[in-house]
């Protein structure tokens, strides 16, 4: 600052050919600082930096405004391919496993015909077994049946005296 | 502006559209973005709309986004381009959906720097120095000075050499420097009054 004052009375007189005065040469380190300080934000403009931030956050809204436009054909395309990809065993058996089906449904019809065979032989044997023992279930030849034994009696070892 | 490692982070978020991340995005490089347009065209609408359309195509393309280069990188290359094709064709490109929402001029960071009669003073005098400048040493100058972008960095994005874009900065200090000199500079009580 004191080399500011003391050259000043000359300060504006250019120093030859090529040279500039004291003043000037300040004058454009002024103008290069000042240059800088447009592009820094300053820290002690809490007006400034609000202004700033309230158009960074309208431009940032807007942007997002567009942003799912572009990202909705991506997701669309991710969910088509997720779509086909569980619905392709689906797609094989209805393509590819078209005769093992086939083969399988008429292997259980000829079991379940089977077992249906089986069952109707089956109740043919009770029916032609009843038919054999009906005659002596009838109520004229009653079956005999053992007297009951008393309980003491069927467990005791001796006859009682 | 963020670290390399908390911008990837935001981007990875952005991109799975979170809406936050893309708010941080928006906010952590507007400024810088709009100083720089500003700059190159001398109009803060029209450097707040094309902004505006910058974050909309770039975040839009997120998905596309190479993780090795820097996103200011990306996001400052379409911004240019953008003003580029408006010079071009001289019509409006952005969206007047888009830009909606303004606050009224006297709510705009610029016109609370304006407001003050050095601010004023000193933004003259920054007009007064970039005009003097050709396009690739304006483009090197705010890229360097205002954004604070490594030689190395800048000579990548403009495909030139580290050597040439150091000659571009020492050319166009001069060219500032003259005109300055040629504008009449204020005193400096003048200028802090």
């Amino acid at each position: 600052m004191s080399v500011w004052e003391n050259d000043e009375s000359d300060a504006n007189a250019p120093r030859g050919r090529g040279e500039f005065s004291m003043r000037a040469q300040r004058m454009l380190v002024r103008v290069l600082l000042a240059l800088r300080g447009e592009a820094k934000r300053s820290p002690d403009s809490d007006r400034d930096n609000r202004y700033d931030s309230l158009r960074a956050e309208a431009l940032a809204d807007r942007i997002m405004l567009e942003f799912p436009r572009r990202v909705l054909p991506l997701g669309l395309a991710a969910l088509a391919a997720l779509v086909i990809f569980c619905s392709l065993p689906l797609v094989r058996d209805a393509i590819g496993q078209g005769p093992v089906i086939v083969a399988n449904t008429t292997m259980t019809n000829a079991v379940e015909s089977g077992l249906r065979q089986r069952g109707s032989e089956m109740s043919d044997g009770i029916e032609a077994l009843k038919a054999i023992v009906v005659p002596f279930t009838s109520d004229d030849a009653p079956l005999e049946t053992p007297a009951p034994i008393p309980p003491f009696e069927a467990t005791a070892p001796f006859k009682s005296s | 502006m963020m670290d390399p490692k908390t911008e990837r982070d935001t981007i990875r978020r952005a991109q799975q559209g979170d809406r936050d991340a893309i708010a941080e995005l928006i906010k952590s490089y507007q400024r810088p973005l709009e100083a720089f347009l500003f700059r190159l065209c001398g109009k803060s609408d029209l450097a707040e709309d094309i902004a505006q359309e910058s974050f909309v195509r770039v975040i839009k393309s997120l998905d596309r986004f190479d993780e090795r280069f820097r996103f200011s990188t990306w996001l400052f290359t379409i911004g240019k381009r953008l003003l580029v094709n408006y010079h071009q064709k001289m019509r409006p490109i952005a969206n007047s959906e888009m830009v909606q929402y303004r606050a009224d001029s006297t709510n705009t960071p610029y016109a609370a720097v304006e407001g003050v009669e050095r601010g004023e003073r000193i933004s003259n005098m920054i007009s007064i120095a970039l005009d003097a400048l050709v396009s690739p040493q304006r483009e090197i100058v705010l890229l360097f000075h205002q954004q604070g972008w490594p030689v190395e960095r800048i000579s990548k994005e403009l495909k030139m050499p580290e050597g040439t874009v150091k000659s571009h900065l020492f050319r166009a200090r001069r060219r500032m420097l003259t005109a300055i000199e040629l504008s009449g500079v204020p005193t400096p009580s003048e200028v802090f009054q």
